[in-house]
């Protein structure tokens, strides 16, 4: 030993059970803010990927330019890649037609194919000569063409024949649309669309160097060519997730991502600071021989400074390889849940962001949470040596009551009000978190109630009625129920428009039949579908409900059908109806056997199906062709896996983050109560001396652990349930009317993440109870 | 009648050359209502005498019998149920709770044992050691002799078979000192308790009834005379 901190190494050895927890607390703050940092590297990246897949990889995009000004762009050195890009039929509904579906033509350079990789040719090449063209996969499933084949256009103007010169794959938006695409040189698509197009013009879609200043040099560009910058259009998600938009959504984004990480580095620091807290007191006699022997306060707050950094070698590095596991774990959690929209993500990605600020923030937080540790120890009284007392244990001032519990009870709950700040800490912390998790579970409500493709009633593939009438036979929907992949078929019928009055303001409404599986699954907030499904009433939707000038419960409706007036009651009002009405119109749901009965008709309009988890792209062709022809044939799938990727991710990090809390509120009464125990050992001696067992001494213990967490649970709850109610009825009670509820199950999930944190604060202390020598304990005099 | 029956009672700490006997092969009995002291130097093995006779400590050989049972025949939690309800301890640094009151620290083992405090004896004790004005005064608020005084009622409060006491009046001024002699004196006489009295201060055995002294863990019978 040649210098006094070469103790550390060897106090390290004698002291490694009691500097477990507080290397176990550094491990935890490194691998929470490596977790968070990695995984959102990791969602960035897939991010990236799939907007790159679904929106392309520009960046920026210019109209109405000239040859010129397009070549200026072009040329600047911070231009990666750029292509001029036009589109005809983008809304599917212009009557461009390929074997009689709509058709949207796009025409652009090669180079948007590496802007655009859903543009990317699949199959053959791109569409180079004139009269070629790229055609998405759905035209070969759907017609049969190949490679070399002739397919005809058919324009408001007259027909073109192109060849086919290779496949692109498929694009959401066009199969839920049921429509095709082909793709064109910009040669072609000048020759035979400019003009007809809606935006009349083409874009030039510009990709930027990432390390540039991406805004700058769009505003540069509109300055040099005298650009409104208003008109020049941005890809805003992928410019955001690079860090480089000006877009107020994406800028507030970062914020509460920022405040996140810095409150979870915030209650990290915390953590380790009562750890090294208790920690401190445990070794208060150690501190107190240190000063005894002539160490100056501030070379024992050196000490203490220098273990704590000695932990961080082991400490940090476990943190962040713990946390690598866990980020791997949850991206396969993730590409397993949603392919399709994770697909980009990293199976074992290794985030340097993470790994940077786990150790940066690991460090930071270390040394800023032991300062007051440190300074605690370099208050050691030489005198604490002797007796053991550095001055924890806070002086009674109150006697503890006895009337009501037994003493070794009444003496835990004394313990835990013996310090009021100690108190108000511990049960605070308990309280904020229940308040956190109460307030956070509304959104989980919220959630459910917007993303459509989680409800029970989403559709996989949807057969629709070209000209929304009630054309589809409902022959057919028991033909698709035998198709093995198909799990649930569904359908409705619809009478728009049909002139009405009634009580309220009503003018029009749209008449829609529901059949069991749709009244099951409806959400009654008012009244109820009893009625309704048995032909005896109708339901309206409550969004329009709440409308003064709309049909509420018990209202009488007169609907007039080809001149002939019936008149149907509202016996229920529904949260939601997954669909929307014409305009000046307002939905009613009936019965399969009220629509006959009011409109004569007994056909469908809309035919949807869930399809079995293993259901491939050939039982969906399939089931295609079962619908057979003159019909529109929706394949949402894809559609809504993207939807589901957006709320696992959103699930992720919401439940994620109340995971910390939980575990963070769990830390810290594991400590607190840890330091309390070590403050009042020798108490504990004496009293078993005198007669107290282990299991009363243990009752003490426990006692104290349960009134911070019952104080906090019911600080927590009563505030918790109130902001819940709040946040319910703004996000979720006002849009969908569903009534607010006892959050049930997240008041669950508290009192047994609770329990389970009094017991495990309890497990330790009790050990080292069990452990105790009373002589030793109450022999250092 | 014995009260207290030790026989062939040893003890070692250590291994090797740290290896330290601190007792060897002790016996001796005490009677109901003597008050008998302990007399030995600092690492004689007095306190681990008075240790493993309290059931504390375990001794590697010999046995304890109090009021006829063998302690160390029990399990750990008969063991601690039979000293709180016929052991009372009174320590050199008193080892009051702090958290309770005068009065709620003299009827401590009772509530450990789920009694009810006896009011009658609970009165009468603090009659007799002069707390009664201080009944609900933390031990925070006491000198140290009245702290004393407060652990000598916590240890009389169960009416203990025994009640040992660790160098009593160590932490004591001459005058407390006297006082808390005076007191255990009095108990002995007034409660016939019998009282095994740990000091290493030789003027203070001469008001016992017998005197034991302790040397290198070796105990002597010194009768009821002073050394």
């Amino acid at each position: 030993m040649r210098h006094y901190l070469d103790l550390i190494p060897i106090s390290e050895k004698v002291h490694k059970r009691q500097t477990r927890m507080t290397r176990l607390c550094i491990v935890f703050a490194v691998f929470l803010v490596a977790v968070i940092f990695g995984m959102a590297d990791m969602e960035i990246q897939s991010q990236i990927w799939q907007s790159v897949q679904s929106d392309g990889g520009w960046h920026a995009g210019f109209k109405d330019l000239t040859q010129e000004q397009a070549a200026i762009i072009r040329a600047r050195p911070e231009v990666v890649r750029s292509s001029r890009y036009a589109v005809t039929n983008y809304r599917v509904d212009m009557g461009y037609t390929i074997t009689g579906k709509e058709t949207a033509i796009c025409g652009f350079d090669e180079t948007m194919t590496e802007l655009f990789p859903a543009a990317e040719v699949a199959e053959g090449r791109f569409a180079y000569s004139e009269d070629e063209a790229v055609a998405t996969r759905s035209i070969q499933k759907q017609t049969g063409a190949d490679i070399g084949d002739t397919v005809t256009l058919v324009t408001p103007e007259g027909k073109i024949n192109f060849v086919i010169s290779g496949f692109t794959g498929d694009h959401s938006m066009l199969t839920t649309a049921d429509a095709f695409g082909i793709f064109l040189n910009t040669d072609t698509y000048e020759e035979y669309f400019t003009g007809a197009t809606e935006a009349e013009d083409f874009m030039l879609y510009v990709e930027f160097s990432p390390f540039c200043d991406i805004q700058g040099t769009i505003t540069d560009i509109c300055k040099q060519l005298d650009i409104d910058r208003d008109t020049v259009g941005q890809n805003t998600k992928l410019l955001g997730l690079m860090f480089q938009s000006d877009d107020p959504y994406m800028t507030s984004f970062f914020h509460i991502a920022a405040v996140l990480a810095v409150l979870v580095a915030v209650a990290g620091m915390l953590m380790i600071s009562s750890s090294l807290n208790s920690n401190v007191a445990q070794r208060t006699e150690f501190f107190g021989m240190l000063r005894c022997l002539g160490a100056e306060p501030g070379q024992v707050a050196r000490f203490v400074r220098r273990e704590a950094l000695r932990w961080c070698l082991t400490a940090i590095p476990t943190g962040l390889a713990a946390s690598i596991l866990v980020v791997w774990g949850l991206s396969a959690t993730l590409r397993y849940l949603s392919p399709g929209y994770f697909a980009g993500m990293p199976v074992f990605g290794i985030s340097l962001p993470g790994i940077g600020a786990g150790t940066i923030l690991g460090l930071a937080t270390v040394l800023l949470a032991v300062r007051s540790p440190a300074k605690k120890a370099s208050k050691v009284s030489p005198l604490a040596a002797v007796s053991g007392n550095a001055g924890t244990v806070p002086e009674a001032k109150k006697a503890a009551d006895t009337r009501f519990f037994h003493v070794d009870t009444a003496l835990g709950i004394h313990h835990a009000w013996g310090s009021r700040k100690n108190f108000f800490l511990m049960a605070g912390s308990f309280a904020f978190s229940i308040i956190l998790f109460l307030s956070f579970s509304p959104a989980i409500d919220f959630m459910n109630h917007a993303i459509r493709p989680l409800k029970p009633s989403t559709a996989d593939l949807s057969v629709i009625s070209e000209d929304n009438t009630c054309s589809l036979p409902r022959d057919l929907a028991e033909e698709l129920s035998r198709n093995p992949a198909v799990r649930r078929v569904y359908g409705r019928s619809f009478a728009f428009h049909l002139p009405a009055k009634g009580s309220s303001g009503v003018t029009a409404v749209d008449l829609v039949s529901y059949e069991r599986n749709q009244f099951a699954w409806a959400k009654v907030v008012d009244g109820s579908a009893e009625e309704a499904q048995k032909g005896e009433g109708v339901l309206v939707g409550y969004y329009e409900a709440s409308d003064k000038d709309s049909l509420k419960a018990g209202d009488v409706v007169q609907i007039e059908v080809e001149g002939e007036t019936r008149q149907v009651a509202v016996s229920g009002v529904l949260s939601d109806i997954p669909f929307n009405p014409t305009e000046g119109a307002q939905i009613l749901i009936c019965s399969e056997a009220l629509f006959e009965q009011l409109t004569g008709q007994e056909d469908y309009t809309v035919i949807d199906m869930q399809l079995e988890s293993g259901a491939t792209d050939a039982d969906v062709e399939q089931i295609r062709e079962a619908a057979g022809e003159g019909v529109t044939f929706s394949d949402q799938r894809l559609a809504n896996s993207e939807a589901k990727g957006a709320y696992y991710s959103f699930a992720l990090c919401l439940y994620g983050f109340l995971v910390i809390i939980a575990l963070i509120s769990a830390l810290s009464i594991i400590n607190s109560i840890s330091m309390s125990v070590s403050a009042r050992m020798k108490q504990y001696g004496a009293m078993r001396a005198i007669g107290m067992s282990i299991g009363q001494v243990i009752r003490m213990v426990a006692a104290e652990a349960v009134t911070y967490v019952f104080w906090g649970i019911l600080f927590g709850c009563a505030a918790g349930l109130a902001l819940n109610r709040m946040l319910y009825a703004m996000l979720v009670a006002e849009r969908w009317g569903t009534e607010w509820y006892i959050p049930v199950a997240a008041l669950l999930v508290i009192l047994l993440s609770v329990t389970g944190s009094v017991l495990w604060a309890v497990k330790d202390p009790a050990k080292r109870i069990r452990n105790m020598s009373v002589v030793e304990t109450i022999g250092a005099e | 009648m014995d009260i207290l029956k030790v026989e062939h009672l040893s003890k070692t700490y250590g291994d090797g050359e740290a290896r330290v006997e601190a007792l060897k092969d002790v016996s001796f009995q005490l009677e109901k209502g003597e008050f008998v002291a302990v007399a030995g130097e600092s690492g004689s093995g007095k306190s681990t005498l008075l240790n493993c006779i309290g059931g504390l400590d375990t001794p590697d050989r010999g046995k304890v019998w109090l009021d006829g049972e063998d302690i160390f025949s029990m399990k750990e939690k008969k063991r601690t149920i039979f000293r709180r309800r016929n052991i009372g301890f009174i320590f050199q640094s008193f080892r009051l709770v702090t958290e309770l009151n005068v009065e709620q620290n003299i009827v401590f083992p009772m509530l450990l044992d789920y009694q009810k405090p006896d009011r009658a004896r609970v009165e009468e004790i603090l009659e007799v050691l002069g707390l009664a004005d201080r009944r609900k005064h933390l031990p925070g608020q006491l000198s140290g002799g009245q702290q004393q005084r407060v652990a000598i009622g916590r240890a009389l409060a169960m009416r203990p078979q025994i009640i040992l006491a660790d160098e009593p009046t160590g932490n004591l001024d001459s005058g407390n000192s006297r006082d808390v002699m005076d007191l255990l004196m009095k108990a002995s006489r007034y409660y016939q308790q019998t009282i095994l009295m740990i000091t290493h201060n030789t003027a203070l055995t001469s008001s016992v009834d017998r005197v034991l002294r302790v040397r290198d863990g070796v105990l002597t019978d010194l009768g009821g005379v002073q050394p």
